[in-house]
This record gives C-alpha cells, structure tokens and sequence, in this order.
C-alpha cells in the first residue's frame, strides 16, 4: 500500500489535468473490474463481488491534487501563477517546482537581507509571487513555458518514521491507494469505485459520477487536517496521527448520515472523530445529488495538508483500508440502511 | 569534474558548524592542484607556491546557513535557533534534513488555517517547532546542538542557470577550484593561496582567522551577492548572467579593484560593478583589517533568493570570474609598485 501511495504521489495530478495519474490507475484496476471513463475524465469502476449487493455502494477518492497553473508573463521571463485550489503563499515561498512539460523553476522572493522590518512581519500575498525558470526575458519564457500549463511543487517522498511518511499530496492518494486495493481483492459484495477529477476546484467530477452511479449510499476516502502539532490545545488539533481515520459528523460542506457516522465509529477497527466542524470534500457534492445520497467520509489524518510536505501515518492509512471495507459491507447487505 | 557537476556537488553537500561534508570534497577536489591543509577548526586552505615573494589569497567561504537545535521534545517535535540570517517566512512545511546520530529528515511546522484565525502572522525561527514524524524516540538521534541545513538538491533551470541551496557560497568554492585548474601548471608572479572559509555567516569568522595565520601580501574575496528579481529593487542588485560583480567600496583596495576591471575590459569577460558605501557584508571586511592590513579586493556572484533552498546562480557569471581572476594572477595583480 505504501509503495503504492509513494507511486502515486509522485505523479503530477493538477486538477484538470488528471491524464497521467488516470492511465496509471487503469493500469492498476482493470484486470480487477470493469472500467470506464466518463465525459469529465473520472473513473468509473464495477467491482463484482461474491454477492449482490441489496444497496448500491460507491466508493470515491479524488484523484486530481492542488498546484498551480502559469497565466502570464514579466517583460523580463518571470512567469506570474494562480494556485490550482488552496495553496497558502507561505508554503510556497523559495520553493522547487516541476512544470507538467519538465520544465523546473523556483518561487522567488526578495532576499531578507533586502527587506526592511515590516517586509519580514508579513506574508507576500500570493499575486505577488512569481516563477524563475531561468529565462533572460519574455519570449525565452514564452518558448518554455505556455500559458495554461499547470505545475506541482517539488517533493521527495520520504519515510519520516517507521510508520510516519512525507509527500506531496497525500491528499488524496492516500485514498486513491485504498480504493485501488479494495478493487484487487475479491469482494464480498458487488460496488463502484470512483477515482474522481477536479476535488480541489470545487467537486466536480464526484457530482456527475455519483449522478450517472446513482448509489444508495456513498463513502467517500479522504485526507483531512491534523493539527497534533507541538504546544496546540487538545481541541484545536481536529486529529491526531496514529489514533486511525478521522470520520466525519459535520464538515462545511455537509451534515453527514448519522446511520453511517454512528456505526463507523463505533466500528473495532481503530478509528477517530474528525473534533471540529472545518473543510469539506466530494461528500458535499454526492450527498446532495439526484434526491439526495447518504454519505460518509473516512479521512487519513494528514499534517501540512495542501503543502508540498504532507505528513500522514501508515497505521492510519490502513486503518481507514480496513474501515472502508467493513462499512462498504455493511452497507451493501442491506442491514444498514 | 567541470564545473556545473562541481558546483552541483559542493551545494547538495552540507558545511555548518561539525558538519564538514563539503569541506572534504573540496578538500579532495583542489588537492589535485594544490597543497591542502586543514586549517584549525576554521576551514581548510590549499596552496600553489611557486617560490615567489608574494602571495595572493583568494576567500571564498564554505559554511552554508541552517539551524540548531535548542530543544528535543518528547512528543518528536524540536525547537530550533537560527544559523546565519534565515527569512523564517519560506519555513512553513519547509523540509530540512536534522544531523543528529544519523540524518534524520524533519519538516517545518505550518499552521493550519483554523489556527491562524485568518491572519497571516509570521512567526519568529524559535517559534516555527520542526516535526522530525517520531515520538519519544527522536532522543535516540537527535540532541541539542545538532545542525539542520535545508534539503534541496541542486537542479539546472533552463539555460545555463542552477537552482538549489548553498550555492552561496559553494558556487564560488567551485570557481577557485577551477581556477587552481587553470593556473597551477603555469608560471606565476605569485605564490596562490585558497582559503576555504568557515562560519563567514555568523561574521565572517574563518576570514579573520586564516587572513592573520596566512599573512598574505594582497587577497581578493569571492562572494555572493543579489541579482535581479521582479520584487528587488534595481538600484541595489547587479544582473543574472552579466557577469562577475566587481565590488568598489571604501574598504577595498582601489587598486587590486582597477586592476580587476582592467583585466575583463582587456579580454572583453563581461563583467558590472557593485558599490558600497562602507563595508561590504563579506569576507573582505576581515580579511582587509587583518593584522597590519591586507589590501583586499571583492568579486561577487549574481545570485537570487540567498539563504534560501532555492538560490539561482547563472554559470555565465562563474566563468567571468574565473576569467577575470586568472587574467589577474597572470598579469601579476594590481598592487605591484
């Protein structure tokens, strides 16, 4: 599962542009159910079980992550951004980045020593920022680099600790992973797997997916915030690392079904309340489609989230592995819902 | 080694307080053309005498900026001081690499947004904890007082530029061991020697030290220095890829200063002019003072980003210096009476 993830993260996957990590993934599944892609580039998957299934079942983790995305050029061969959903300017700063053609550049900032005591007190806002890719002036830039072409941020992916990881989107390929194994072992029950686009430009793929699925219920496989950080108050932390998946009553995008909240929590594996009402993922979108879908989100805790340094725990990743597939079979026997 | 593959070497490589892997490289590197000693604690010097009466030393320094570690938490969170000037704004989810028992890998903490309640404060370096991903077991490797030193490896751009850490200023410690390349076979009008300078970030330290153990008759520093950027302003930065940065300021020899501009208006090496006021930030304002006096000259790098993982260093400019310096010794310098 780690390999896999590592495999994963390592494939630039800017909203919009999921072509790279897709095919990678049909690779991976498609010896194992049967696949297709729909109209906006997700994935749709039917995974045959040993039985029916008396609910239908989808399962989905978003496959596209957070970057930028060039739009225009300096007179003297900068390349000006705008981020590919949340990015904050101070993850950003003096940072590696890899355009989708190769082509490498670096976020530059005014050196300290230039800067006067204010300068250092305050955040350059994120318009300001600019890419060096080594170009002498605006049409070098040009040749190099069109406009449109998205960019991820640089990021080794490194084992921290026996059982702690660092990479670049562990939002959400650590969910991608999860799905993946799900759809190569056999099955108890018949499901769908969605590996979604465009999660971080506001759910779109997940909306037309769970339209054309029509699913009695849906679990969703997510990353959220941990802010088990040195010094922060217990209730601040939302969750913590190495205490399982973070489950879901309320975020801001939706209400969760308590039916599904109640049982995933009082599940045997180890899990974990998400402690604070915050964020929002491909939930908002599926639970309000068609007439409406039960959902539940099953979420990594993850550190630095949307920076190019997210750190995530293994235990927890399979964890969230083992939750999913118990509910998924819970709810498909019809005994849930 | 050319002199890309050098450079490349010399910055991913680490010399900060005991930690002297780049040291031994260079060590290993500028022995093939000169006798090389271990200079104290302070850095290490490399010698090309020629039997003449006087010597030239060339500086450049070899320490790189970074952190110490000034608390272990159990929780495998550390606190950390800064080594030289730090911009503690790029260190949010910044990745470091902490050199304790072994190398242990750590990230900067980045506060999530449900914590900085919409103000983007920028904290100090003490306040920024390093997650090294372990728990109590970080004490097994990591102690107070041990180095932290940016992670970055250091990549081409486009052209002929590099991206990476330390190249301020182990671009230039590649520029003097090309140079002893190109001289130490020849006839020389001086002895030459290299002195490979530590902690130049905490004051130029080794500068002081060498400068009066070594007593030369004249020396000129090689440094580093800003380059153009769309966020510096103009009047206080010289031009990536316009050549080596010849300094003029009250503390420099004017005449090793005329001499260095004679010699690349001769061979037509590009080349700018950088003006100081008063003192020059670099291992020049040392050496100058040391003893009875050395008279000193400056030559610096164009360089954006300084003191942060990804500085940008043109190898143009590498080359103008190692022309203009090797025109120098040849010609016989600028002080001869």
């Amino acid at each position: 599962m780690i390999n896999l993830i590592e495999k994963l993260a390592c494939i630039p996957s800017v909203s919009g542009n999921e072509d790279g990590i897709r095919n990678f993934i049909l690779n991976e599944v498609s010896p194992f159910a049967e696949c297709k892609v729909d109209k906006n580039g997700n994935i749709i998957c039917f995974k045959k079980g040993k039985k029916r299934a008396v609910k239908k079942v989808m399962l989905d983790a978003h496959m596209d992550e957070v970057g930028i995305i060039a739009s225009s050029y300096t007179s003297d061969g900068f390349i000006k951004f705008q981020t590919v959903g949340g990015i904050d300017a101070s993850v950003m700063l003096c940072r590696s980045v890899v355009f989708e053609n190769g082509v490498r550049g670096v976020v530059g900032l005014k050196p300290v020593h230039l800067s006067d005591k204010e300068e250092r007190k305050k955040l350059p806002c994120a318009d300001s920022l600019y890419i060096d890719i080594g170009a002498a002036n605006e049409q070098e830039a040009k040749k190099l680099v069109k406009l449109g072409t998205t960019a991820v941020f640089e990021s080794d992916f490194t084992k921290l600790s026996d059982n702690t990881i660092k990479a670049r989107a562990i939002d959400d390929k650590a969910g991608c992973a999860i799905l993946i194994n799900l759809l190569k072992e056999d099955a108890e029950y018949d499901f769908y797997g969605v590996f979604s686009v465009l999660e971080e430009v506001g759910a779109r793929g997940a909306r037309t997916a769970a339209y054309e699925i029509d699913p009695d219920a849906a679990i969703v496989l997510e990353a959220t915030t941990a802010a088990d950080l040195h010094g922060v108050q217990k209730e601040n932390t939302v969750c913590k690392l190495g205490d399982g998946p973070a489950i879901s009553f309320m975020d801001r995008s939706t209400l969760y079904d308590r039916r599904l909240y109640n049982e995933a929590i009082s599940s045997s594996v180890k899990c974990q309340v998400k402690s604070m009402v915050a964020g929002g993922n491909n939930a908002g979108a599926i639970h309000l489609t068609r007439s409406g879908i039960p959902s539940l989100a099953i979420s990594v805790p993850c550190r630095y989230i949307h920076s190019p340094s997210c750190v995530a725990n293994t235990e927890d990743i399979y964890n969230a592995f083992l939750l999913s597939k118990e509910m998924m079979i819970k709810v498909a026997s019809g005994k849930l819902l | 080694m050319n002199i890309e593959n050098l450079i490349k070497e010399l910055s991913s490589s680490v010399c900060i307080g005991n930690i002297k892997k780049a040291s031994d490289i260079a060590k290993k590197e500028l022995s093939k053309y000169a006798k090389v000693r271990d200079f104290g604690t302070l850095g290490v010097i490399g010698e090309i005498n020629k039997g003449a009466t006087r010597t030239l030393m060339l500086d450049a320094h070899i320490d790189e900026v970074g952190f110490v570690v000034t608390s272990v938490m159990d929780d495998g969170f550390l606190k950390v001081s800064n080594v030289g000037g730090i911009d503690s704004r790029i260190l949010p989810a910044l990745p470091v690499t902490v050199h304790g028992k072994k190398d242990v890998s750590a990230v900067f903490v980045s506060t999530p947004p449900h914590l900085s309640k919409g103000e983007d404060k920028v904290k100090d370096v003490e306040d920024i904890f390093l997650d090294t991903g372990l728990d109590e077991k970080v004490s097994d490797f990591v102690s107070v007082g041990d180095f932290v030193t940016f992670s970055s490896k250091t990549q081409n751009l486009s052209g002929t530029r590099l991206s990476g850490k330390s190249l301020d200023d182990r671009s230039a410690v590649a520029c003097l061991i090309e140079l002893a390349s190109r001289i130490y076979d020849k006839e020389l009008p001086f002895n030459v020697i290299f002195s490979l300078a530590e902690f130049e970030e905490l004051g130029t330290r080794g500068a002081k030290t060498a400068s009066f153990e070594l007593d030369c008759d004249e020396a000129i520093a090689i440094d580093v220095s800003f380059a153009d950027a769309p966020d510096v302003p103009a009047t206080k930065c010289g031009k990536l890829g316009k050549g080596g940065m010849i300094g003029v300021s009250p503390v420099l020899n004017r005449r090793i200063t005329g001499a260095l501009i004679n010699c690349a208006e001769k061979n037509d090496t590009p080349y700018q002019l950088e003006v100081c006021g008063g003192t020059t930030g670099t291992d020049a304002d040392s050496i100058s003072i040391a003893k009875s006096g050395v008279p000193c000259g400056l030559i610096s790098i164009p360089l954006r980003n300084m003191h942060t993982p990804t500085e940008v260093i043109d190898l143009k400019d590498i080359e103008s210096i190692c022309d203009i310096l090797e025109a120098y010794i040849l010609s016989g310098g600028g002080i001869v009476d």
